[in-house]
């Protein structure tokens, strides 16, 4: 276990150095002048003078680069031109709702997909087994910020039960669980159901699987009871092989969150990400961008150590 | 997309016309792709043209003031544009956006594939860690980044996408390339002389076809799902331009008072994309080779186990006497399991009314090819067979039926009087807990023993089955262990329960000789000292020999031949089971050469209205292609279906 930890730990290191390459790369796609880019026309010479020697843009790539990893190490991500603060504050201070936003929609996704597949599975080319299955295709289809918006004019226009803004508030003010709670039902379907038709889809494909196998067939040999045959054994090796996919899901979840922040005006860090881009708030988005990626990384690294706890034949790549 | 389903053989659309799946994904696309492909001809309103006079009209109103008197089947926006017009309009850009963004991603992404899968280890690794490194990016939020960096705008959003989505097309053909390069038409082509781009262009592209092609039905329906994502965010189409998403996205301004104006496009847009979604399943489900009888139809299915009733057409006198003092006791079993391969047509048996009791106490080998059907009724009596196998006939176990007990007095037979000892303890023992624990849930399986006796438990079925000196073993999982190792937790879970009657499913099969032999040895110390009963199958007449008391002979499904062990070696009466002897080493007589049964044994439902072993047999005549024999008695102890037994005077 301690060696699997390691090795994957190890994998980690590239990966994040990509992906400092790729965010600093992407933005150097912009046309024109960067500092140009990202102080905008109103800007006095002196201001884009500083900036185009802050950014090193008189020196080749490599060595802008490395200014800039230099920078990040000591978390300097620059200074936001919208918001006028340092970004590495703003992103920071918007982290938290997205991740209980996203985290919230793969648990509910999880535990609907997982369900959903089991029950297709034991009830296999029947009529639930069908309704599943159309159940996932279209969940797998809906857009996302369209089912906001349902939900928003059925469960807040229409019947007027739960509030479909006003997130912002409750959390800088921190009221009940309750409210919170209240706040966070909506958004929090919105995304999970999408995610409950992949997981579905191959939690379905998994169960499948696993109730012909011969583990299952010798546990009904040894007469153990259904039920504990179908959740302990069933469901574990459902979920050490779906585990991949949960993962892979977080990553649709975080940039879903980008419509549903937009759509619930939540104060996370994919609504910011859509307000600085319209802004050409470039080093908001740079610094956005890569906090977010890093945390998919980090999820997905939590997959891939809970998928060895369930089964500890796999093995780091 | 009848477009991209045209270029394969045509036999391919015709099966795709066959799918229902497909069918259905045909029409919804269908419903949205030619009204906005002939958008241009139809009588529709100009999709740009405002008129805030008649804003937010509702559906199927006329223009009240306007001198044209424009229909409006679905009402106007918030600028009073028709809306019927500007959907229809508006998915014809969205699906065309789309489809540009997955030929894009399929086109750039094919070509890093081929140079990676093409390329030497080290190009390989580079362009494939880069690819990693993509991946690593949450799906949208690439595009998000991108479209930053270029600026809002259909085009920069198409670009996004398919730069987004390269990774999949990326990793995909280079696994199809690397496994078309190993391929010996490949080899061929080089021996040949061709040079790498030649056979890239000849050979390699021609045989990506199907999977990018796969791939792109399967990745459209995301790909036309987040351009109208960020055309819903507003940085895809910009004004006057729109598709779906940003007609969705000015929607949702007018969402409380006029909800039509969003829920509209975003309805088009889940039809839209289950049709994609649909037809692209279908279309892996026909091209991957791999998805190929992973879907039966539910007619097969469907077919559950039938009532039990007796068939007393082979029941011969000898086994009637033994049936009240029989342990086990089946009468006419017949197994039906419908193929995969061939699930239309009406199944076959596969066990053919087997008759035969186990006494108490008694050994007994079950012998037979693969094929038999040996393994089938081992599993038949236990009714571990899965649903679409059907059972037929009898088994009495100690005076119950187990053919039509309930599944509440099945599971507490299972395991407490009946056990089993499985084929491949490495797969069936779950891969996924601990020795320890799967001992510990045996016993609770049928005991209410609390945690301490059960402990005790497992140490004496530890001690019993000899595994007592292997290290931390209730610790280990089962993959930690070697086969002899597992077999014998296997045996200890069967023997849990002091059962009466074990079953063996080739349980020596997986082994190597030697270890066979210790486990042969153990089966036979267990059996003996608890006077146990055992069924026990197996392929191996030699083992059998050294174990079983009695033996059943099994071909094609029926049982041919059941003699007393002694009695079978010494003098087989049935041609089959005198084949089975000569080509046992151990078991053969020693002067001859080994012996092959010429031909091969008939499928279910393939053998004709005679014996079945008539055509590989050496002393068949022509009354045997006529009829098939009973199972005959020749004295007591010792029963042949053959019409002209070895060692009877003819």
């Amino acid at each position: 276990m301690t060696g699997y930890i390691a090795r994957r730990l190890l994998l980690l290191v590239p990966v994040l150095f990509g992906v400092t390459l790729v965010v600093f790369g992407v933005m150097s796609l912009v046309p024109g002048d960067p500092a140009l880019a990202i102080l905008g026309p109103y800007a006095t010479p002196e201001r884009l003078a500083d900036l185009r020697l802050a950014l090193g843009l008189d020196r080749p790539w490599p060595a802008r680069y490395l200014l800039w990893l230099g920078n990040l190490a000591h978390g300097d991500l620059g200074r936001s031109v919208s918001l006028e603060q340092p970004v590495l504050d703003a992103v920071l201070g918007r982290l938290g709702p997205t991740l209980l936003l996203a985290g919230s929609a793969l648990l509910l996704g999880t535990l609907l997909g997982l369900a959903a597949g089991l029950l297709a599975a034991l009830r296999h080319n029947r009529i639930t087994d069908r309704l599943v299955t159309l159940a996932v295709l279209i969940g797998i289809s809906l857009p996302s910020f369209w089912l906001g918006l349902l939900l928003i004019l059925l469960f807040a226009v229409w019947l007027g039960w739960l509030p479909a803004s006003g997130m912002s508030r409750v959390w800088l003010a921190g009221t009940s669980l309750a409210d919170l709670l209240r706040h966070l039902l909506l958004p929090t379907l919105s995304l999970a159901l999408v995610a409950a038709g992949v997981i579905g889809r191959i939690a379905r494909a998994a169960a499948i699987d696993v109730l012909a196998a011969d583990p299952i067939r010798l546990c009904r040999a040894r007469g153990i009871a259904e039920p504990r045959i179908l959740l302990v054994h069933g469901l574990k090796a459902v979920l050490a092989r779906t585990m991949p996919v949960i993962g892979l899901q977080a990553g649709f979840l975080i940039g879903g969150a980008v419509y549903i922040e937009t759509i619930f005006q939540w104060p996370g860090l994919g609504r910011m990400l859509v307000d600085a881009i319209a802004a050409r708030d470039l080093l908001l988005v740079q610094g956005g961008v890569l906090l977010l990626a890093t945390a998919y990384v980090l999820v997905n690294l939590a997959a891939d150590l809970l998928q060895h706890g369930l089964d500890r034949r796999t093995r780091a790549a | 997309m009848s477009d991209s389903s045209d270029k394969p053989e045509r036999s391919l659309v015709q099966r795709l016309f066959a799918h229902s799946g497909a069918l259905a994904g045909c029409v919804l696309l269908a419903l949205v792709l030619l009204p906005a492909l002939a958008a241009p001809l139809l009588p529709l309103a100009d999709p740009a043209l405002t008129d805030p006079a008649q804003r937010m009209l509702p559906p199927f109103s006329r223009g009240l003031w306007s001198s044209h008197l424009a229909n409006h089947p679905l009402g106007t926006d918030h600028l009073g544009r028709d809306l019927l017009s500007r959907l229809v309009w508006g998915a014809g850009s969205s699906i065309a956006v789309g489809a540009l963004a997955t030929l894009l991603a399929a086109l750039v992404g094919s070509v890093i594939g081929i140079a990676a899968g093409w390329s030497g280890r080290l190009g390989d690794a580079l362009l494939m860690r880069g690819i990693d490194v993509l991946m690593a990016f949450p799906y949208l939020l690439l595009a998000l980044a991108i479209v930053a960096a270029l600026g809002p705008g259909l085009t920069n959003a198409m670009i996004a996408i398919a730069l987004a989505n390269l990774p999949f097309f990326a990793r995909a053909v280079r696994g199809a390339v690397l496994d078309i390069r190993h391929q010996d038409y490949i080899a061929a082509a080089r021996l040949a002389g061709h040079r790498g781009p030649r056979i890239v262009l000849g050979e390699v592209l021609p045989n990506l076809a199907p999977t990018v092609l796969v791939l792109m039905t399967t990745t459209l329906g995301w790909m036309v799902l987040e351009t109208a994502g960020l055309s819903f965010l507003g940085l895809g189409a910009q004004p006057p331009q729109a598709d779906l998403g940003s007609m969705l996205g000015e929607g949702r301004e007018f969402l409380t008072t006029y909800p039509l104006q969003a829920v509209l496009p975003g309805l088009l847009i889940l039809i839209l994309v289950i049709g994609i979604n649909l037809l692209g399943d279908a279309l892996r489900d026909l091209l991957d080779p791999r998805m190929i009888g992973l879907e039966p139809s539910s007619r097969a299915m469907r077919m559950t186990s039938t009532e039990p009733h007796r068939q007393q057409e082979n029941a011969t006198p000898r086994a009637d006497a033994d049936e009240r003092s029989a342990l086990l006791s089946v009468r006419g079993l017949a197994v039906k399991v419908p193929s995969m391969a061939n699930i239309s047509s009406d199944p076959a048996d596969a066990v053919h009314g087997l008759d035969f009791d186990i006494a108490p106490g008694e050994r007994v080998g079950l012998v037979g090819e693969s094929g038999s059907g040996k393994t089938l009724t081992a599993l038949a009596l236990l009714r571990l067979l899965p649903p679409p196998a059907q059972l037929r006939g009898s088994i009495r176990f100690d005076g119950t039926e187990l053919l039509s007990l309930g599944n509440s007095a099945l599971r507490s037979l299972r395991g407490r009087r009946i056990a089993y000892v499985p084929q491949e303890p490495l797969t069936a023992l779950d891969p996924l807990f601990r020795v320890g624990r799967q001992l510990d849930e045996t016993l609770q399986a049928h005991t209410e023993a609390s945690a301490r006796d059960r402990n005790a438990g497992i140490d004496a079925l530890i001690a019993k089955v000899g595994l007592r000196r292997v290290p931390g073993l209730r610790g280990r999982l089962p993959h930690e262990l070697s086969g002899g190792q597992r077999q014998r937790v296997a045996i200890a879970m069967a023997l849990a329960h002091g059962p009466d009657l074990l079953i063996a499913d080739e349980a020596t099969t997986a082994l190597d000789v030697t270890v066979q032999q210790e486990i042969i040895d153990l089966l036979l110390s267990v059996c003996i000292q608890d006077a146990r009963t055992l069924l026990f199958v197996s392929h191996d007449l030699a083992l059998v020999a050294r174990l079983c008391q009695r033996v059943l002979v099994m071909y094609a499904g029926r049982l041919v031949e059941d003699a007393p062990i002694d009695r079978l070696l010494a003098a087989p009466a049935h041609p089959y089971t005198a084949a089975l002897l000569a080509c046992s080493p151990e078991l053969g007589r020693p002067n001859k050469p080994l012996a092959a049964i010429p031909g091969q044994a008939p499928m279910p439902g393939q053998a004709g209205r005679g014996c079945p072993f008539a055509p590989r047999c050496p002393r068949a005549q022509a009354a045997c292609d006529h009829a098939e024999p009973v199972l005959a008695a020749l004295d007591q102890a010792h029963r042949v279906r053959c019409l002209f037994p070895l060692g009877a005077r003819l």
